[in-house]
């Protein structure tokens, strides 16, 4: 403690006058010792000061100090950092007390220190002390002055809200590693706390400007309708759908009334045997037919006749829904459910080949134009 | 001459340039607090002479603070945008190039649609036909997340329309860009794209003004052509204006793209 | 005399990214910058200074440095002979309307960033994003490289890392890949510069500051945060707060 002593006050005599530019910094000495000792500071210390406000000696007015002592200042500071420098081994020395002598000389100097010139002086001697102060202290093996990074780690898993489900004696497992779990937020949380150590300039966004835009060229019209109360069915559909959708209105419910026609067969005759998803509507023959088989069956399972799910094998399966029960759940919570299928011309081959399909569930039916879906 | 910026108009500048658009009373809220901590003059009523100030120091610029109305609850909103299209405006990196593509042709479809908004699907259905770099739908989800995060779009229940940032900013450009689709409000005279028309004589409100214009009247009338206003008030009946209306069946289950392999 | 400058100036263009040296003694002196001033427009420079704000701003969308060449070659062009003037005015323009501040990091290459003059206030409403939570993590890296004696060596950083639940091999939840976010972004943005230790087998690399992080905040506000996350006085450590203290 005795050794550890020396490295301790040398830092905390000068640095008080900067943090507290009011009082000197002699008389501050005592204070600072007891604070770093003292476990817990109030608050009040570590928080509430912007960067610019602490660390900014008071000077007075360039001028203001009588030119000559200035001048002597300045040539006392030099020879100061000449003498430490040239007594490198002796100031590092455990042994030695030249370094607080020289910190303690420094201060008397400050303390007639006014001007700009003469402070980059002190602050040039007090890098240079402060070098071989922490050299010293790294000598020293201060227990006291160390950065403990483990205590770091997990006083910021603290501030971040870790929930430590497991007791403590538990963790000593993985390198001590404590258990327990950051809430979603704690980043976020910690990134709030950051922004008033940075000085970080907020960027600007736009939208406009940031592509190239065509030249005004009219838009094609598109007749809106005076709010026709009908038209609000049809419109959010994709381009593709409603155009089949007109020409093919009734053919698809026909059509949609056939599959479930078959399905429902195919419940009856075993109703707890779920059917995969792509043995029912993979067409081997035709990618287009398997498009529409699936477009054809999702109205099926909207409507609440079927369920579409996941098997223990993470593949898709239809079923049938326990008839009223399961047509109150979709209405209910599930009723906005959207799924966003794609299946490429690759894929329905590789699935064809997988699945082993070589003929379709669901036949084709009898006669139908099927230009506009057919591959070219 | 216009007068001189001081820390607290800075301030607010950078904290409205991180957000990109603030709500009314947030920007108030704002005013009063850059002015206290910088203790320049504060008066509650003088936020649009504090950002004229900031204004006319951004004017060379090309860039500006502009108010506007949100289209769904007719709050006051203030942004700061962009005024100019040159090379290095261009530059922006903040999406890629199908991105922006993405974005444009969703703003076609909502500003073609006739209620405001888009569904995802009509959207992610554009993933694949991009020009610049096709997108796969997941992605395409993903970077619709962003423009909504971004605060460029905005999403209920599965359904796009621009957000009030984006119509602050892209006004001119949409009413210059989409001149025969485009329509003005005819009470407030900006550009509305979630809007009623009048049956009759085809012209348009924002809802907010809807609201605003029929309170005081007994029965609603069209502004334009005194015609009984055959859509529903909003904020008279229990239906809810601002969702999106009623979509399709096809709309709620698959999206299928057969023409694509 | 000009001219012999400025077609010296120009066979530099080629250089997309900059990193030859763009000799100092090639430009011109402040007398040579008046003078030139004097043959141009003043339209056309104000012109050309509200340009390199704007450009200055989109390029720090990213918070990628900012390169000299990059300025010349995208924005002053045919106006070299008057950079210095139009520079100087941009970073006055930035700090009278934006409150913010051109700092040249990089005076050999002349790369630039901005940062803001404003301290930002207590519990200041910015807008909060993953931009935000990224900013803990770097505080996190520049208080363990601080706190360290200013180098840190990569395994010591991920470890430490590793106690906060980042892992460098996960895809972290809010980070993503997060090894590239500290090894290329922020080594990018020049927050941290991560160099090789020579003669190390597997190699090794040390972590220091970048000096966009000697800019956008200071030891002794590093040495303040985590005061505050350990709950003690900035002195109880006692070299590293005569070093910040002693760090302009």
């Amino acid at each position: 403690m005795s050794e550890a002593s020396g490295s301790g006050d040398l830092s905390s005599s000068w640095s008080s006058g900067a943090e507290l530019p009011s009082t000197s910094r002699n008389g501050a000495v005592p204070q600072r010792t007891q604070s770093r000792l003292s476990s817990r500071p109030p608050a009040s210390g570590d928080e509430g000061e912007e960067p610019e406000a602490s660390g900014e000696r008071p000077t007075q007015p360039e001028g203001a100090g009588d030119e000559r002592s200035r001048r002597m200042i300045r040539n006392q500071y030099r020879e100061l950092i000449y003498n430490v420098q040239q007594n490198r081994e002796d100031m590092l020395s455990s042994k030695s007390n030249r370094l607080t002598e020289a910190l303690e000389e420094a201060n008397k100097l400050f303390s007639g220190v006014s001007c700009a010139r003469e402070a980059v002086l002190d602050a040039q001697f007090l890098v240079l002390a402060s070098n071989l102060g922490k050299e010293k202290a790294n000598e020293l093996h201060s227990e006291m002055t160390a950065f403990d990074s483990l205590a770091f780690a997990e006083d910021l898993l603290t501030f971040m809200g870790i929930n430590r489900i497991e007791v403590e004696d538990n963790d000593s497992d993985s390198e001590g590693i404590s258990g327990g779990y950051l809430p979603s937020n704690a980043w976020q949380k910690l990134g709030e706390e950051t922004e008033k150590y940075f000085r970080r300039a907020p960027s600007f966004h736009y939208m406009l400007g940031s592509f190239k835009s065509d030249p005004p060229v009219p838009r094609q019209r598109i007749e809106r309708q005076k709010k026709a109360t009908g038209g609000e069915e049809k419109r959010a559909m994709p381009a593709q759908l409603k155009k089949m959708e007109e020409s093919h209105q009734e053919a698809t419910e026909k059509e949609v009334e056939r599959i479930l026609g078959l399905l429902q067969t195919h419940f009856k005759n075993d109703p707890d045997t779920p059917i995969s998803f792509f043995d029912l509507v993979i067409d081997p023959n035709s990618f287009a037919r398997t498009v529409e088989n699936i477009f054809h069956v999702s109205f099926i399972i909207r409507d609440g006749f079927a369920r579409l799910k996941l098997d223990d094998d993470k593949l898709p399966i239809i079923e049938p829904s326990k008839d009223n029960e399961g047509r109150e759940d979709d209405r209910g919570a599930g009723a906005r459910n959207q799924v966003v299928l794609s299946l490429s011309h690759q894929e329905w081959k590789e699935i064809v080949e997988t699945y082993e399909i070589t003929e379709p569930m669901i036949s084709p039916p009898c006669q139908r134009n099927e230009d506009e879906m057919e591959i070219p | 001459m216009a007068a001189q910026m001081t820390d607290a108009h800075r301030r607010f500048l950078q904290v409205l340039m991180s957000h990109g658009i603030m709500e009314g009373s947030e920007a108030r809220k704002l005013h009063r607090r850059c002015c206290e901590i910088h203790k320049v003059y504060y008066a509650h009523d003088k936020l649009d002479d504090f950002i004229s100030t900031i204004n006319s120091h951004l004017q060379p610029l090309f860039m500006q603070i502009r108010k506007g109305m949100s289209e769904g609850d007719g709050r006051a909103h203030y942004a700061l945008v962009n005024l100019a299209e040159t090379e290095i405006t261009k530059m922006a990196s903040d999406y890629t190039e199908n991105e922006l593509e993405l974005f444009r042709k969703a703003m076609d479809l909502i500003i073609l649609s006739e209620n405001g908004f888009a569904s995802s699907t009509e959207i992610l259905n554009l993933a694949d036909q991009l020009k610049t770099k096709k997108m796969k739908k997941k992605e395409a989800e993903q970077v619709l997340k962003v423009f909504v995060e971004d605060k460029w779009l905005s999403e209920r229940n599965g359904e796009y329309t621009l957000h009030t940032r984006c119509i602050i900013e892209m006004e001119q450009y949409i009413l210059s860009n989409y001149q025969d689709v485009a329509r003005k409000c005819n009470i407030c005279h900006s550009l509305a794209i979630q809007s009623q028309v009048c049956e009759s004589c085809g012209i348009a409100m924002h809802l907010p003004c809807v609201r605003k214009y029929f309170r005081a009247q007994t029965e609603p009338r069209c502004p334009q052509c005194n015609d009984f206003w055959s859509c529903d008030i909003p904020g008279t009946s229990r239906m809810d204006s601002q969702s999106p209306s009623k979509t399709g069946r096809a709309e709620k289950s698959f999206i299928l793209s057969p023409r694509r392999c | 005399m000009s001219q012999r400058k400025r077609s010296k100036v120009s066979g530099f263009s080629q250089g997309d990214d900059g990193d030859e040296d763009f000799n100092v003694s090639q430009t011109p002196t402040h007398s040579q910058v008046q003078r030139n001033l004097e043959r141009r427009s003043q339209d056309q420079v104000n012109q050309k200074v509200s340009e390199l704000v704007q450009f200055l701003l989109v390029k720090d969308q990213k918070k990628i440095p900012i390169k000299r060449a990059d300025i010349l070659k995208k924005v002053i062009r045919e106006y070299r002979d008057v950079y210095s003037e139009i520079i100087n005015r941009a970073g006055r323009t930035l700090q009278e309307v934006f409150g913010l501040q051109l700092v040249e990091i990089d005076t050999r290459h002349h790369i630039y960033i901005l940062t803001s003059n404003l301290p930002r206030a207590e519990g200041e409403n910015l807008r909060r994003d993953n931009q935000t939570a990224k900013l803990g993590l770097l505080i996190i890296i520049l208080s363990f490289i601080f706190m360290r004696g200013n180098s840190a060596k990569d395994g010591a950083v991920w470890e430490f890392l590793r106690r906060l639940r980042v892992q460098p091999g996960e895809r972290h939840e809010v980070f993503g890949d997060v090894k590239k976010l500290v090894t290329e972004e922020f080594v990018r943005q020049k927050y941290l510069e991560i160099t090789p230790i020579p003669l190390t087998d597997p190699p090794e690399f040390k972590y220091q500051w970048g000096p966009r992080a000697a800019k956008e905040t200071s030891k002794k506000d590093v040495l303040r945060f985590v005061a505050k996350i350990q709950g003690k006085d900035p002195t109880f450590w006692t070299s590293q707060y005569t070093e910040a203290e002693a760090t302009p």
